[in-house]
């Protein structure tokens, strides 16, 4: 691969997010609603919204407000949010840990559960344990992430008593260092669980087809003649299967983050996905544009990594 | 100016209101010292001065940093808080406050007249939505002669002013803190100096707050916890859940069809209250928009009022929490609430006679169409739309349903509320719609601004009607500056006996809300945003 490429590539970074943001700028101004009302409740008077429309620049003409927006974003001012009265760049740094937290959690465990679960159910294909992975797998795929949510909270934390429903810490005790680090993962589990299902289940569908596909293939046929251990043969095959499994994992962020924003709801997950549904309702659209900018630069750069990954997964794919 | 009456409530009574609380008030056992209390908030406050806004979710988490010169007791009326006492003088239009002189502020600075004349001068009756639009337009100045004393001086008799000085409306922020900067922006906000019974420790934003116990609290002995966490759980179903593993303690509502199931489990204790920081007293209202030449008629305001039952709405949405209205000003405001009124009572067939003598006679569809009646061409059929927050879908299904057994096509509009209001209230783009209708501490602050002529504007929850009706702006004008409640009493009589004759709105259901706590914990005062002024948890 070479340099130029990847330059290339990440150019093209500039024009897609400012295509994002001018999109959302618009979509966002267009719809209907009022921020001022969130803002001021409904009991203000006529001067009081007037005070708040000239405070956030809401009086000026929608052009105006776009031109001075995307000239603060060019000098990485982000504006500052009606309803919090602070910056938006640090608002978004507060949560952007937790979602990240949560996404990369259920992303790998929903990458490594779902690749040995699919090449277990492609090894035994057509036997009872690859029809109960793919039967798994397609409830898993069709059930939707809220829906889950409220179940395994029911359950796995109201029924046994072993996980917390709610937040990222034991509210009753303020812990630090190790402590601090289990407790996380303690409350992460359940919304990660949740999040990961539906990826965990794509995963496992993916992975079975594509070694399945590979072990049909001549060159495997070959391995066999040859008397390579069946083990060998799957690795083989595996390695081969992936580039799609990479392709969707990679595509799939974005979905991820629309499942995150539901999770997060549910748990009361301190991350973007309760930041942005909370902004939706109050029309914080500092806010929103901010998350809007957030999400599409993980996506876009998610998919430059993709594509180096490819290269690298196959040696016969060059970038020039 | 004579001198008028003359009121001095001794602070001796703050004891006897506060421990004369219903039952359900206190926990079983006696109150213990230490502990923490977490309570789930629906939403991230943003920020926690309460002063410079009216958000639910911002005086949900702040209040209990600050006092009011005054508070409330469990029936609402006024009790000291800051101020120990207080003189009416000129027939209501001079208010003295003497101030308490053991107060302090959070950073050790000692409480004065001048922070309470800072205070309204310079945050609330400036950002302050709700007392700005009310006290703000009455006020001729405010004086502080004396560290210990306060005057408000009104260009008028100015009568509800008792009612708008506890926490939720009127918190005081300490001067040496916010002057000289922009109360909306002061880093302060984040990181509050109150007078409360806690004090601020930490703010981790959309996920907690964390107070701590005011040793130097003015109230002696009080309040009993070490720490009070409130924890944002924008789900209500999760706040549920969270209270019945354990991880919270308190809830400021119980969803409908949770709380049968709370109110049967020992280890939780439930209580009704019609108040909340973000608007007490509510009534959900159908409002009639009196513009459009359908609704004009009181005849088929009135069929349409009689088509409803209220019973129904009160069992299939709010699951009986709460009571069918049977006036117009809330049950909750007993002093203004009138009884024995001619309302309206769910009849069918009076519905349907009302409609044929009114001109919307039944032919071969199902929807009555117009023969005769003013301002409609004639064929026209009798469709109404009906508008409401997506929250409020169930009062359209059941619109759509009472009112097409009588033959009124009904067409539910879900709005978010950010678009709601300017469409009600600036494009005026509705036949009908509900509301929830906040009547407040007191009928000139959420009663008035329904019903006078005044009021009718793009001002978002105001005249939604556009109802107009000189008398009763007379006898609004005459009951705000008429500051005896006895006196007060049967003017509002007979606003509510005109407006139930005219029928601008119709009144459905009061909708107090269900707090739930652990049964571990207890003494909450549920009627105010100090609510754990007094609570302890015995783990």
């Amino acid at each position: 691969m070479s340099g130029r490429y990847l330059l290339r590539r990440l150019a093209q970074v500039v024009p897609a997010v400012a295509a994002t943001l001018i999109t959302a700028f618009v979509v966002i101004h267009v719809a209907p609603g009022d921020p001022v009302l969130a803002l001021a409740g409904q009991h203000g008077d006529a001067a009081y919204y007037a005070l708040i429309r000239a405070k956030f620049g809401l009086d000026r003409p929608l052009p105006e407000q776009l031109l001075v927006y995307a000239a603060n974003v060019v000098r990485g001012d982000l504006g500052v949010s009606y309803v919090h009265g602070r910056p938006v760049v640090s608002i978004l740094l507060e949560r952007l840990p937790a979602t990240l937290i949560l996404m990369t959690s259920a992303l790998v465990a929903s990458s490594i559960a779902g690749i040995a679960l699919g090449v277990t159910a492609a090894r035994r294909a057509d036997r009872p344990t690859d029809l109960i992975v793919r039967i798994a797998a397609l409830v898993g795929y069709a059930t939707p992430s809220f829906w889950l949510a409220q179940i395994a909270a029911l359950t796995l934390a109201l029924g046994t008593g072993w996980f917390p429903v709610q937040g990222i810490t034991d509210a009753r005790h303020v812990s630090t260092g190790w402590r601090y680090a289990a407790d996380v993962i303690h409350h992460l589990a359940l919304p990660a669980l949740v999040l990961a299902i539906n990826e965990l289940a794509l995963t496992t569908r993916l992975v079975r087809t594509g070694v399945l596909q590979s072990l049909a293939t001549d060159y495997i046929r070959t391995a066999r003649a040859k008397g390579l251990p069946e083990r060998a043969v799957v690795r083989h095959a595996f390695r081969n299967a992936l580039l799609p499994v990479v392709t969707v994992i990679g595509g799939r962020v974005g979905m991820l983050f629309t499942g995150a924003v539901l999770v997060e709801a549910v748990f009361a997950w301190p991350g973007l996905g309760l930041l942005l549904l909370s902004s939706i309702q109050t029309r914080d659209v500092p806010v929103l544009l901010g998350v809007f900018l957030l999400v599409s630069l993980v996506v876009i750069v998610t998919n430059v990594v993709t594509d180096l990954a490819y290269a690298w997964l196959d040696p016969r794919i060059r970038y020039e | 100016m004579r001198r008028g009456q003359r009121w001095i409530v001794l602070s001796a009574l703050v004891a006897s209101v506060i421990w004369a609380t219903p039952a359900w008030l206190h926990a079983q056992d006696t109150p213990t010292r230490g502990g923490t209390l977490v309570v789930a908030i629906s939403a991230d406050p943003g920020h926690l001065n309460p002063a410079i806004t009216t958000s639910g979710a911002t005086h949900t988490a702040a209040e209990l940093l600050y006092n009011g010169l005054l508070g409330r007791d469990e029936r609402g009326d006024p009790i000291p808080d800051l101020a120990e006492s207080w003189t009416i003088e000129q027939s209501g239009a001079v208010y003295r406050f003497r101030l308490r002189n053991d107060v302090s502020w959070h950073d050790g600075t000692r409480f004065t007249s001048t922070h309470v004349k800072f205070t309204f001068e310079e945050v609330l009756l400036k950002f302050h939505a709700r007392t700005k639009a009310s006290i703000g337009g009455a006020l001729a100045g405010i004086d502080a002669p004396d560290d210990r004393t306060v005057v408000f001086r009104f260009k008028q008799p100015y009568a509800p002013l008792l009612m708008q000085l506890d926490a939720t409306e009127a918190p005081i922020v300490a001067k040496h803190v916010y002057q000289g900067s922009d109360p909306q922006t002061n880093p302060a906000n984040a990181q509050p100096i109150g007078t409360g019974p806690f004090r601020f420790t930490s703010y981790r934003k959309g996920a907690e707050i964390r107070l701590a116990r005011n040793a130097a609290y003015f109230k002696k002995g009080l309040p009993y916890l070490d720490e009070l966490v409130m924890r944002v759980i924008p789900d209500p179903g999760t706040q549920v859940l969270a209270l019945e593993n354990g991880e919270v303690d308190f809830l400021w509502g119980v969803p409908g069809p949770d709380q049968n199931r709370l109110k049967g489990d020992s280890r939780f204790r439930t209580a009704q209250t019609s108040y909340h920081p973000g608007g007490s007293n509510c009534i959900m209202t159908v409002s009639f928009n009196l513009e459009r030449p359908i609704l004009k008629d009181v005849r088929v305001r009135r069929a349409i009022a009689h088509a409803l039952d209220r019973d129904a709405f009160l069992r299939q949405v709010l699951f009986s929490e709460g009571r069918v209205a049977t006036a117009p000003i809330s049950s909750e405001l007993a002093w203004a609430h009138a009884r024995g009124l001619n309302m309206p009572s769910f009849d069918r067939a009076e519905a349907e006679r009302l409609l044929d003598t009114a001109g919307w006679k039944k032919e071969r569809d199902t929807t009555r169409v117009a023969r005769g009646v003013p301002g409609v061409p004639d064929g026209t059929r009798l469709a109404i739309d009906f508008l409401h927050f997506p929250a409020f879908s169930k009062y359209g299904e059941l619109m759509r349903q009472q009112l097409g057994a009588v033959g009124i096509d009904v067409t539910p509009r879900p709005l978010e509320p950010a678009v709601f209001a300017p469409t009600v209230f600036k494009d005026r783009n509705f036949d009908t719609n509900v509301i929830s209708y906040c009547n407040g501490p007191d009928p000139e602050i959420g009663v008035r601004r329904m019903y006078h002529s005044s009021q009718i504007g793009p001002v978002p929850f105001t005249n939604a009607a556009a109802y107009r009706n000189e008398r009763v702006d007379t006898l609004f004008d005459l009951a705000g500056r008429t500051v005896e409640r006895d006196k007060r009493t049967p003017i509002y009589r007979q606003i509510q006996e005109i407006v139930v004759q005219d029928l601008p709105y119709y009144w459905l259901v009061e909708t107090p809300t269900t707090r739930a706590w652990s049964a571990k914990c207890g003494s909450f005062k549920a009627w105010t945003g100090l609510f754990a002024e007094a609570a302890f948890c015995n783990r």
